[in-house]
């Protein structure tokens, strides 16, 4: 439904050229709910005001369904009134001077055809009421609270039924609790309705609850794409597993073994050998990094024997209300590991950890 | 590369706003060097640096400095002491009717100079002059005590009218200031007295300097007081030393000469601009403003405060209520005199009468409508699409813009009347010169600096995603235009669009040195010529007229709270 190819975008700041997106493939279905996920920086928001047409790309091609809407060898631009898009800014942009019936209204107004002051009446209607705004269409638009207003603009994003709903950080200006309750109901309302949705966040949490594919981006680059649980379990690379989630680093070397082709095999720490999973292709000697994360780590308390077990030392306890961590010096390697709150852990003990082989991934290291 | 319809527009206002700015400019310089009689003899050949020989080698051009140097430095003493007592006593002490100063101050920003000037010249004049003639009775002197047509006057009355303008930049200033860093002195062991000298006057200084910097451009510029005080006693300043070079009848016109003085004249205007620009990013850095709101502690006037609300009060009726009820109690009379029992039982209505009769005042009141309309509606527009390109285009001239349309603040008035008097009169495949077409254009060039900053202060307010939450709405940009920026700037556009109404219809120099015969006279040169020529209790009933419509004017627009765009400041 949206197809881009080879997007590169440059802005001229005052201190000089800033090349915000280098190179970006993307091919998202229809219906899907995809999400940019990145650091402020990382060019989501540029690649997405692409989309929308506020932004013009430096090269690249961009298609809205089967049209072509930016084209960088036919200089073809399509501007952003003609793009048939919705959109839900960070800030919402709700027009003061408009009541509630009249903002969700004004795309409607503005299409090509004509729609009676019936048929105008009934659609925003149920475009407020889809987003549970019934009964204020008469207010002025600045009296309503935060909350309302993101949901008035999710109102006049959908009112027209555009092929594609695009939203920038939607979510960034409401309180936390709010936003927890809204994560899920705008899934649910842009499922329901079917419209291919691209969402832009720096949220891991809104990222991973709410899409059915995740790009996570780097520096105008994408670095991992792939379902929630693709990119939480299986992170290609230091700054993906870095990104989302909190994680264990451990460098060390691929050791040598009898079957290279076996999935998980040896790699040599500082704190001793560890059995991990490995990707094809990683040969002895290889620098790696291992990445396991604090809650697959287990404390130990029988004596039965285990691979990849630690013996460390409790550094320091922290109490995090759902759980508790823990951090444990095993030699010099530093190991977070996430707890029931009601583990009895004491600073200074003595404890032993499990690292669950097939929960150890080595990564290619620098 | 093909432009686009934005680009195109985008260009074309560039450069219109370059020709408007340029082009008198270029004439000026090009017509300083000319030695023919007339603009419309110039050629290249007849070019040479004669008038500037001249007006270095002319031992009144020193004068003229000394002068200009004495009336400006002496009218701003005045104008920021008066302002700055009246902005400490409403800012920060318990002074009583603080509403009053509130109210009445910025009233006296509708007060035509022109008719202030006047009025005071009918109350100390040394022939006719009211006060004059009864304190000579009063003590019996041969000769009036007080003579207005002096330096001494013009800086007097140009002191008065700067005090509006300097309190509304002075009281945002006191306000601003943290109580906290006179609190800290206080508790580090400064009395009141050194804690005002040590700390809240040091923390002033930047704030204060910028506006008598600013008012003393103003001053600089003012063409009707010294006009009306200086001219008739022969004293003159830059503004209108250029005047009487160009249109005195004594003087056959030398209009080279007039460019080369005004090119001096420039030179001073823009040399105060460029320190005034510096101090306002100075004051910037050292800015108190962090937008907290609080008030900062009040000093306890104790016994005083009667007298300090009394000396308000007194500076209100000198430059409100005085000049009013002269202009007023004149325009009943039908000859000049005192006021005197006698004189109250000859009121008439016969000036407002002849008013009514005189077809040059109906042609003028036309004029002044048609003229200030067009000024305003243009200045508007103009101001706004060169904002919207500035603020809001990624246009590679932007900057150079936004530089351009700020020009005209440093342009004296008549610097700007002589300047396109050259245009109307090279330029003739447009037959305006002249007429109130010609003034409106010469105006609109002026009023841009003013209109810009509003309007580049509006958009900024306005942000950027309402606009394009109208683009992905399907909104095209003129739909855009009509649906989201002209509801959302209204206040701003009625705002600047008063204020241009209320300057261009007052305003007598730029008007003078560009119309040409009576039928294109406006109400500023009606008034100018009708006092000229004697006819005073008429004026007395244009100006009392003129006066109660201004202040009408400036009631409503308060009233409907466009404060800000009454502060003359550009938008710092």
């Amino acid at each position: 439904m949206i197809r881009i190819q080879n997007l590169h975008m440059v802005y001229q700041t005052e201190r000089g050229r800033v090349h915000a997106v280098r190179g970006i493939d993307l091919d998202i279905k229809q219906g899907q709910f995809f999400t940019l996920l990145g650091p402020s920086g990382c060019g989501k928001t540029s690649t997405l005001r692409s989309v929308a047409g506020l932004e013009t790309p430096e090269e690249g091609e961009i298609f809205v369904g089967n049209d072509l809407v930016f084209s960088s060898t036919t200089r073809k631009v399509v501007p952003p009134y003609s793009r048939d898009i919705g959109m839900v800014f960070q800030s919402y942009a709700i027009w003061p001077h408009l009541n509630v019936f009249e903002n969700v209204a004004f795309p409607l107004r503005e299409m090509k055809r004509r729609f009676s002051q019936q048929e105008i009446r009934e659609k925003v209607d149920r475009a407020l009421s889809l987003v549970h705004l019934d009964g204020l269409a008469d207010r002025p638009a600045p009296f309503l609270s935060g909350g309302q207003q993101q949901r008035l603009a999710l109102a006049r994003a959908i009112v027209k039924e555009p092929r594609v709903l695009l939203l920038d950080e939607p979510l960034s200006n409401l309180d936390a609790k709010l936003r927890e309750e809204t994560r899920f109901e705008l899934r649910e309302l842009v499922k329901r309705l079917g419209i291919t949705t691209l969402y832009v966040t720096h949220d891991q949490l809104e990222a991973l609850t709410m899409s059915d594919v995740v790009a996570v981006m780097e520096e105008g680059r994408i670095a991992q794409q792939g379902s929630p649980m693709e990119i939480y379990q299986s992170p290609q690379d230091r700054f993906v597993a870095n990104f989302i989630g909190l994680t264990n680093f451990i460098d060390g070397r691929v050791k040598p073994s009898p079957c290279e082709t076996a999935s998980i095999r040896q790699v040599e720490t500082a704190a001793g050998d560890l059995s991990c999973v490995l990707e094809e292709g990683m040969k002895p000697g290889d620098p790696v990094i291992v990445v396991v994360r604090p809650e697959d780590i287990r404390v130990i308390t029988d004596a039965k024997p285990r691979h990849n077990l630690f013996q460390g030392k409790v550094n320091a306890v922290i109490f995090m209300g759902d759980s508790l961590e823990c951090q444990v010096l095993v030699g010099s390697q530093r190991l977070r590991t996430k707890l029931h709150p009601s583990s009895a852990v004491q600073q200074g003990q003595n404890i032993s950890l499990e690292l669950p082989a097939e929960r150890c991934r080595a990564l290619r290291g620098s | 590369m093909t432009l686009s319809r934005l680009q195109l527009g985008q260009y074309a206002v560039f450069l219109f706003v370059s020709l408007l700015v340029s082009m008198p400019l270029f004439f000026l310089v090009l017509g300083s060097f000319s030695t023919a009689k007339l603009p419309t003899d110039f050629s290249l050949d007849t070019m040479s640096l004669q008038n500037y020989v001249k007006v270095y080698s002319d031992p009144g051009t020193f004068e003229l400095f000394t002068n200009t140097l004495i009336y400006v430095t002496g009218s701003v003493a005045i104008g920021i002491t008066i302002s700055f007592v009246l902005a400490w006593l409403v800012e920060r002490t318990n002074m009583q009717g603080k509403i009053w100063i509130y109210a009445g101050v910025p009233m006296t920003l509708a007060m035509p100079g022109m008719l202030q000037a006047m009025a005071w010249v009918l109350l100390l004049s040394p022939r006719i002059g009211f006060i004059n003639k009864s304190l000579q009775s009063i003590f019996a002197l041969d000769q009036a005590p007080i003579n207005i047509y002096s330096l001494g006057g013009m800086v007097f009355i140009e002191g008065l009218r700067l005090v509006p303008t300097a309190f509304l930049m002075l009281v945002p200033l006191m306000r601003s200031m943290d109580p906290s860093l006179e609190e800290a002195a206080a508790v580090s062991g400064a009395r009141p007295l050194s804690t005002a000298r040590k700390i809240t006057l040091r923390l002033l200084a930047p704030g204060l300097v910028a506006v008598m910097i600013y008012q003393a451009m103003t001053a600089l510029e003012v063409f009707e007081i010294p006009g009306i005080l200086g001219l008739p006693a022969g004293i003159y300043v830059f503004s209108t030393k250029i005047y009487a070079v160009v249109r005195s009848a004594t003087f056959l016109p030398a209009y080279g000469l007039a460019n080369a003085l005004a090119m001096v004249y420039l030179v001073i205007a823009l040399v105060t601009t460029y320190f005034y620009t510096r101090m306002i990013s100075r004051v910037e850095r050292f800015t108190i403003i962090t937008g907290k709101g609080y008030r900062p502690r009040q000093f306890d006037l104790g016994r005083w405060r009667y007298p300090a609300f009394a000396l308000v009060l007194l500076y209100l009726f000198l430059a409100v209520l005085l000049p009013f009820l002269v202009f007023a109690y004149v325009s009943f009379l039908s000859f000049l005199q005192a006021p005197s029992v006698a004189a109250l039982q000859t009121l008439t209505l016969k000036n407002y009468r002849f008013l009514a009769q005189y077809g040059e005042v109906g042609s003028a009141l036309r004029n002044t409508l048609l003229m200030v309309l067009v000024t305003a509606t243009a200045t508007v527009i103009l101001s706004f699409f060169v904002s919207l390109v500035v603020v809001r285009s990624k246009f590679w001239g932007r900057k150079l813009l936004d530089q351009l349309a700020f020009v005209p603040h440093a342009i004296p008035g008549i610097v700007m009347g002589i300047a396109f008097f050259w245009v109307f009169l090279k330029v003739d495949f447009l037959p305006i010169y002249g007429t109130v077409w010609a003034m409106a254009i010469g105006f609109t060039a002026g009023f841009l600096s003013y209109g810009t900053r509003s309007m580049n202060a509006a958009l900024l307010q306005v942000h950027k995603e309402l606009e394009e939450a109208a683009y992905v709405s399907g909104a095209r940009p003129w739909r855009t235009l009509w649906r989201v920026f002209l509801p959302l700037m209204m206040p701003t556009f009625v705002g600047v669009w008063i204020w241009v109404v209320l300057h261009a219809v007052r305003i007598a120099g730029l008007p003078l040195i560009l119309y040409e015969g009576p039928q294109n006279q406006v109400l500023s040169i009606l008034i100018w010529n009708m006092w000229d020529e004697g006819y005073v209790p008429a004026v007395a009933a244009i100006g009392t007229l003129l006066m109660l419509s201004l202040l009408l004017l400036t009631v409503a627009v308060r009233y409907i709270g466009f404060r800000r765009q009454l502060v003359q400041s550009p938008a710092v």
